[in-house]
């Protein structure tokens, strides 16, 4: 993908951004809602087209109408808040989908991939949202896609059912496919994206693994004293930097070299030490505070 | 192909999946007709005589014309309806009152000119209008014939002549049932293809399917013939199961030629069109839905559903001329009860003309696509 942008009237959507997947990764489009991450994806799945700028998806130019359905016969696509027919069960469903391609994967095959065995011919209506979730997935594999574009496929979920979705994504990686993967969940794209591109308002603002990021944008560590009061304060030696009080009673500390060592042998003799005691590796919601002033919000986009 | 069967099949199962969609096409019009039928009852029809009197002086009916109304109402034989002056096409009126109110259709026509004529010693004629094949015929136009001449006696002036001419006219004895029937197969395929679209393009959107479906070989082409397979085939049931209950229960005997099948293809294209453009415009589905229901039941009340539209105000019969609907219904009833095959034939023109329009419209409207 090449400068790509997307322009509604004097909104810009996306603009000029550019980067790459390589065969087989688990590629994570990060950012907040209305960064412009289903717009991107929208455009990569040909049903939007670019005000400006290339993409190519598996080879095929996403502007030009004669590669347009090449590309759609070899990608799977599960779209942001996707529903299957309601009065469907969860195999005619993945057949039903599977017909609109020349050739289908075997439905037992997807259905045991996505560990609904029990549920194959139950309607689609009576799933909870994380096992309707793992039917679109099913259906968005049903043509053996090389690359499978999943917008936001945990946004709404429970914990246990976010879960659920991951483990089948680590399943697909293991397979080799290369999954495009948006979301506006740090945690998400840090257990599993091989690479990571950040996205804020239509620009990419930063790219490169997990740890690469957190290495260069997560800033310092963090030693966390827990349940230590206002009064916990007076315990730390003098000269360390700025110890914030947050959620009320724990004590924050961002460390520095070699503080860790020097803080510890000296709250060893106070009530402190007592306390629970941990120190935090940054996060890529670290990364995103630090390169973009704000956190990530919750809602839709 | 196969692409389209299986968007028909998933249609269908869907349909026959939902008790709700099953009740509205096939158990809601058996249950208007069994209702309708009840109401407006199926019994014999004879004796009735619609009379018109157009002897007018003074927007009053002339003594003359009034007495001879009197002289046939005295006799007692007949149930006697009065037929406004003004109506010019007294015949087609009674056709539809008769039918509405389950009577015989006879008309009497006391022309302009009658007492004028009487007071000239100039023969005046009265018309009656009549199917020769209606079995209580001979014995209606005896009564009306014996009347006509005594009240001829009777007049001081015994001189005139005055006779009663026959006209016959072609009946097909229809009932207030024969009459509904097409028009309930026309309400259904009304609300089964306007609701039907609104719920596959305007539902399915909000569900993401169709933004699914783009993302795969499937043509926006392919997604409407398939909505369009599904709707011939949901009529096709519900036209054998009204029919089929309608013969069996009522005893009505409905023609199915090729107008019929034009009128219900064109149906299955027009109303999914209507349906689509809505969808389109109203992209909400909630609110698609009600302006689905603001136009499909209006409609039906004016396009001739339940009564027939000429017995309805002037301006109102102005709006059912711009209804759709208006052409299916009456095409239905001229094909498969009047058995009118030249008006079976104008319909049919006019709603498959409107089919391809509104077919059009709305599948160039859909967007297939995002923008």
């Amino acid at each position: 993908m090449n400068n790509l942008s997307k322009k509604y009237g004097d909104t810009v959507a996306v603009n000029g951004i550019s980067f790459g997947l390589s065969k087989g990764e688990v590629f994570a489009f990060l950012g907040p809602n209305g960064a412009g991450k289903t717009t991107t994806v929208e455009i990569l799945e040909c049903l939007r087209a670019p005000t400006g700028g290339q993409a190519k998806v598996l080879d095929y130019d996403v502007s030009k109408r004669s590669d347009q359905s090449e590309i759609r016969k070899r990608i799977g696509v599960l779209p942001q808040d996707f529903n299957a027919i309601d009065r469907l069960t969860v195999r005619e469903n993945i057949d039903y989908f599977g017909a609109m391609y020349d050739h289908q994967l075997d439905s037992d095959q997807l259905i045991e991939l996505v560990d609904l065995k029990d549920k194959r011919d139950e309607q689609f209506k009576t799933l909870s949202g994380g096992l309707k979730q793992r039917v679109g997935l099913a259906v968005a594999l049903v043509n053996d896609p090389a690359l499978v574009f999943l917008d936001e496929p945990t946004t709404g979920l429970d914990p246990r059912a976010r879960r659920d979705v991951w483990y089948v994504i680590e399943r697909l990686k293991k397979q080799g496919k290369t999954v495009f993967l948006t979301t506006h969940y740090m945690d998400e794209a840090e257990y599993l994206a091989d690479t990571v591109s950040i996205i804020d308002h239509g620009q990419i603002i930063a790219s490169g693994t997990p740890n690469e990021l957190i290495d260069a944008h997560g800033g310092k560590k963090t030693l966390v004293i827990r349940e230590a009061g206002e009064d916990g304060l007076k315990f730390l030696p003098p000269g360390i930097s700025r110890p914030q009080l947050k959620n009320e009673d724990d004590i924050y500390i961002p460390l520095n070299n070699g503080e860790l060592t020097t803080i510890l042998i000296a709250i060893g003799q106070t009530p402190l030490a007592n306390k629970e005691i941990e120190v935090r590796r940054p996060t890529l919601d670290d990364v995103f505070l630090n390169l973009t002033g704000r956190r990530v919000s919750e809602e839709g986009e | 192909m196969s692409r389209v069967y299986t968007i028909v099949k998933g249609h269908v199962k869907t349909w026959f999946r939902s008790k709700s969609t099953i009740f509205w096409t096939l158990a809601f019009p058996i249950l208007l007709i069994v209702l309708f039928g009840a109401i407006f009852g199926t019994g014999n029809t004879r004796f009735d005589l619609y009379v018109q009197n157009q002897d007018l002086t003074a927007n009053a009916p002339t003594p003359s014309s009034q007495g001879y109304v009197a002289a046939l109402n005295h006799t007692g034989a007949f149930n006697i309806q009065t037929v406004p002056a003004e109506m010019s096409n007294p015949v087609s009126y009674v056709r539809d009152d008769a039918q509405l109110h389950n009577r015989g259709q006879r008309l009497l026509v006391i022309p302009v000119g009658f007492q004028n004529n009487l007071t000239n010693r100039k023969p005046a004629d009265i018309q009656l209008y009549m199917d020769q094949s209606d079995q209580a015929s001979p014995s209606l136009a005896g009564v009306i014939t014996a009347v006509t001449s005594s009240y001829a006696a009777s007049l001081s002036n015994s001189t005139v002549s005055l006779s009663v001419q026959q006209v016959p006219i072609v009946t097909h004895n229809t009932r207030y049932i024969d009459f509904f029937i097409p028009g309930v197969i026309g309400m259904t395929l009304l609300t089964s293809g306007v609701f039907g679209a609104v719920n596959t393009n305007g539902r399915y959107r909000e569900l993401k399917i169709i933004k699914k479906l783009a993302t795969t070989p499937l043509s926006k082409i392919e997604w409407i013939l398939g909505m369009v397979g599904y709707q011939m085939f949901l009529a096709a049931i519900s036209i054998t199961v009204i029919l089929l209950f309608g013969r069996f229960v009522f005893g009505v005997t409905a023609t199915i030629d090729i107008y019929t099948i034009g009128l219900v293809v064109a149906a299955a294209l027009l109303f999914p069109g209507i349906g689509m453009v809505l969808a389109n415009f109203v992209k909400d589905a909630d609110g698609a839905e009600a302006a689905a229901n603001a136009i499909t039941f209006p409609m039906m009340f004016l396009a001739g559903t339940f009564w027939p539209t000429e017995t309805m105000p002037t301006v109102l019969k102005v709006i059912a001329n711009y209804l759709p609907l208006t052409y299916i219904n009456n095409g239905l009833r001229d094909a498969m009860i009047y058995l009118e095959p030249a008006q079976a034939l104008t319909n049919t023109i006019i709603a498959l003309g409107l089919a391809g329009f509104f077919i059009i419209l709305g599948s160039v409207l859909m967007s297939w696509k995002e923008e």
